[in-house]
Formats: structure tokens, C-alpha cells, sequence
């Protein structure tokens, strides 16, 4: 008896010694745990008149990781396009006006669908591209996109989708990227606090998973959580 | 004396750990088809249309038949466990009392597994044929849904091109959903209306429902998709035909046949 009684204690430690030993590896291996925090700008004054504590996100979308957040040698995937230039999980205000600048170092092509071609859920249904107000860019003339959604603790939803339109000189690469970054500027509203992700919808990964492969199957590369808490 | 033995002799129903493994299949039974029906009410959530009813009705059914089946299982394993446990090197004098060859046996096993399989095979298909009658349903409004990852989109036919990530529907009135995917697999659902379509790139399926309450809804990716598989999920808005069509006039006309901004 003694000994099926050990048998059996052991067999239980054994198992959850397993368990915590596959827990602990995948909390460690999950994610960039930096985050970057949005900034204070003064107010916003949205269309309907509403005054809002407005704050800024500065991002850049880079054909490598070599300027991004993964340090001066790329980390170890220095090939792989990423956003930048720190950490990709990104932590927002809730009930504020938020106001995003994203320079695209990037070339891109055309998207698999021409939906995320449109600015979605940005105050007026727009965004500021090189000076310019535009609510879309061509399919075809898409970098990047950065797109909130997904699941939230709060009620409150966010939807957030603006194309990034590709670097105009993209292809004259110095330096490691484009002196000439096309430049795309929008706000968006938060609402009460939540856990989102974002991500980007053009396919700009290797050719595995429909291109949705390696920087776009890993977090912190082309994409990353998106926080709205409360001051 | 051979008399007196035969009468004396109880009748199999008459033995003790009969009797005790037919109050334990009655109470598991009981236990089962109540906890696993109400826990899996609860889980599937209130029905927003009459095909999640069906679904749960159908599930309740399923569950009750299950039961006792199980409650059967789990009867004889506890009367064991409790009654005939038997320690040492030899096996126990009942030990040699087990069927086996049993024409009987074997034909009350094949006949009542294949009655429970026949009755599901019947409701199920009925439950389906229902199903096909609602995609045939001309006064049916069509959307086409696109799954990419990890969000989900809708374009509403017969209006000004008007496209959202949350889907907006009228209470009462069939939709037919065209359902694809412009990378990987996906999967479809409106958790509380009962719906749950394949995304395949490449192919449109077909899913159809009516909603009948209105507030707002999940609506879920169902196929392990990727890296945010978990977070493509937005939300399906029943709402009047009067709401429905204050929403639609605000939203820009993308159609360039109509004079809008593709």
C-alpha cells in the first residue's frame, strides 16, 4: 500500500511540476512586456464641441527591426518589418482624444481587402496623410495598416483602421530606410477601459500563412496590445 | 430439498447490489441530465433567435438520452468501487461470472446503441432541414461577410456600399450570410443566434438566420486562426427597421455606381 501511495503522490507532484514548467515557459516567452505610454498634448475639441484631454502616440512602421524595438542588431530576426521605434504595446487613456503620427519608412503593394483602404473609427472618418485630409488611399498604394480591435473587458468597443500609404521613395533605400516616410495623423475617441490588440492588415509577412507568417505571427513586430485604463 | 433451494434461491432484481446499483443509476441519471442541461443553457447564453432555441432544445434532448447511459456507467463503476473491491495475489470467486459469447448480450448491445444513434441522426437532420429552408428564404436580406486576420467585415447588398467591422441587422427579418475568408481559415459565429459558418479562402458558404430580440450580440472567429485568433470578435447590433435605417443613411456612400468614394 506504501508503496502505491507513493507511486501515487508522485505521479501527482510529476504532473503538476509539468504543468507549471509549460506555464512558466509560455508567460515568459508571450510577449514584450515594454510598454509605451501616450503623452499629454493640452485638449481636443471634437466635432459635436466636446473638450477632451488630448495625448500622442508617436510610430513608425520601418522595413526592418534594425530601428525598432528590438535594439541596434535587430534582435533576432534584424530582417523582419516592425514598428517602432520602442515598445509596440501601446497604453492610452480611457475617455480622451488620442492623436496617432505614424511615419511609414516602407514600401507595400496591394491589400487582400480593400475595406482596411478606408480610415475607420478616426474623428470624421479621417486622417491627415503628408498635409493632406483624405478618409481613403488606393488599395494598391497600402504600406501598413494600423488597426485596434478585438476583444474588450469594458463595454465600450473600439474599432481603429488607417492605411499607411507607402514611402514615397521606398525603394531609394539609405541607410537602412527611406529618408522620405510617408506621414499619416489621426484621432480617435477612447471610451472606458479595455484590453485590445492592434495590428497591421497589409500582408507584409514571409510567405507562410498567406503572409501572415513570422513579423506578422509574432507580437511585438507588426503588431501588440493596446490598453485604454483610466488616468 | 432441491425445491426448497430453487424457491429460496433470490431472483437476480431481488439481489442486494442490484437493487443498490439501480438506486445509484437513477439518482447519476438525475444528477447528470439536471446539471449537464442547466450548465449547458446557462454557457450557450439567451437565445437571440429561433435557431439558438432549437440548439438548446436540441442539446437538452441530447443530454436526457445521454444520461442515463452514462448514469449506467457510472452506477455499476461506483457499486464496484464500493461493494467489490478485493485485495491479494488471486483474483476474486466471482470473477469467472463475466458474459461473454452471449448472443443475447451482444444483439441488446447493437439494438439499443443503434436506436440512440438512429434518434439522433433523426432530430439532428431534422434540425438541418430547417436550416436549408432558411437559405431559400426570397424576402431574405444578404450580407457578405469577409474574414481576414484577425477582424471581420460586412457589406451590405442593396444599400449605397455601406461596409462596418460591427454587423447591424433588423429584428425579425431573415438574413442570408455569404461567408469567405482573404486569408486562412475562419469561422463564423453569432454565438447567441445559433450561427457558425466555415471562412474558406477562395469559397463563398452560406449560413442563414432571423433574429428575433433586439440588443447587441457576439460575434466570434471559431477556427484556431493565428496569433489574435482570440481577439477576432466584434459585435452584431439587432436593432427596428427604423434604427436600422438611420444607421445606414449615416454612413458615407462608398458606391462608385451611385456617386461615392470607393
Amino acid at each position: 500500500m506504501n508503496k502505491r501511495l507513493f507511486a501515487l503522490l508522485g505521479t501527482v507532484i510529476l504532473g503538476v511540476a509539468v504543468m507549471a514548467g509549460i506555464g512558466t515557459y509560455v508567460a515568459s516567452a508571450k510577449n514584450d512586456s515594454r510598454v509605451l505610454d501616450a503623452t499629454p498634448a493640452g485638449t481636443f475639441t471634437t466635432p459635436e464641441g466636446q473638450i477632451l484631454n488630448n495625448f500622442t502616440l508617436d510610430l513608425s512602421a520601418y522595413p526592418d527591426s534594425m530601428f525598432g524595438g528590438h535594439g541596434a542588431d535587430g534582435g533576432a530576426h534584424p530582417a523582419w518589418v516592425s514598428y517602432g521605434p520602442g515598445a509596440t504595446n501601446l497604453r492610452v487613456p480611457a475617455h480622451s482624444a488620442i492623436t496617432v503620427t505614424i511615419k511609414n519608412y516602407d514600401s507595400g503593394g496591394s491589400l487582400r481587402n480593400d475595406f482596411f483602404g478606408a480610415m475607420r473609427g478616426t474623428v470624421g472618418g479621417t486622417a491627415i496623410l503628408n498635409g493632406k485630409v483624405v478618409t481613403s488611399i488606393p488599395s494598391d498604394k497600402v504600406g501598413h495598416t494600423f488597426t485596434v480591435h478585438g476583444m474588450a473587458d469594458a463595454n465600450s468597443q473600439i474599432f481603429v483602421s488607417v492605411p499607411l500609404k507607402i514611402a514615397p521613395d521606398a525603394e531609394d533605400v539609405k541607410e537602412g530606410y527611406s529618408k522620405n516616410p510617408s506621414v499619416t495623423t489621426f484621432t480617435f475617441i477612447t471610451g472606458g477601459e479595455g484590453d485590445y490588440v492592434w495590428n497591421c492588415e497589409y500582408p507584409c509577412g514571409d510567405g507562410t500563412v498567406a503572409r501572415f507568417g513570422a513579423p506578422m505571427s509574432t507580437m511585438s513586430y507588426m503588431s501588440g496590445h493596446f490598453q485604454v485604463v483610466d488616468k | 430439498m432441491s425445491l426448497t433451494t430453487r424457491n429460496s434461491a433470490p431472483k437476480w432484481w431481488d439481489k442486494k447490489d442490484v437493487k443498490q446499483t439501480f438506486v445509484f443509476w437513477v439518482i447519476i441519471t438525475g444528477l447528470l441530465g439536471y446539471i449537464g442541461g442547466t450548465v449547458q443553457v446557462h454557457s450557450m447564453g439567451a437565445p437571440a433567435s429561433s435557431a439558438m432555441s432549437q440548439i438548446i432544445s436540441l442539446m437538452l434532448t441530447f443530454t436526457w438520452a445521454a444520461a442515463p447511459v452514462a448514469g449506467f456507467v457510472f452506477a455499476i463503476m461506483l457499486t464496484a468501487l464500493l461493494t467489490k473491491l478485493h485485495f491479494g495475489d488471486n483474483p476474486p470467486v466471482d470473477a469467472d461470472t463475466q458474459v461473454t459469447g452471449s448472443p443475447r448480450a451482444n444483439a441488446l448491445w447493437i439494438v439499443i446503441s443503434a436506436i440512440f444513434c438512429l434518434f439522433a441522426l433523426v432530430v439532428g437532420l431534422i434540425a438541418l432541414e430547417s436550416d436549408n429552408e432558411a437559405l431559400l428564404d426570397k424576402s431574405a436580406k444578404s450580407i457578405n461577410v469577409t474574414g481576414q486576420q484577425w477582424v471581420w467585415s460586412y457589406d451590405y447588398t442593396g444599400t449605397k456600399g455601406v461596409r462596418s467591422e460591427t454587423l447591424h441587422l433588423v429584428v425579425n427579418h431573415p438574413y442570408v450570410f455569404h461567408v469567405t475568408s482573404k486569408d486562412v481559415k475562419h469561422s463564423f459565429w453569432i454565438v447567441q443566434m445559433g450561427i457558425k459558418i466555415d471562412a474558406n479562402p477562395g469559397y463563398i458558404t452560406e449560413a442563414a438566420v432571423t433574429p428575433n430580440k433586439i440588443g447587441t450580440f457576439d460575434v466570434r472567429c471559431a477556427e484556431l486562426c493565428g496569433l489574435l485568433h482570440a481577439y477576432m470578435q466584434n459585435k452584431v447590433i439587432v436593432q427596428s427597421q427604423a434604427d436600422y435605417d438611420a444607421w445606414v443613411t449615416s454612413q458615407p456612400n462608398t458606391d462608385p455606381a451611385q456617386g461615392g468614394n470607393a
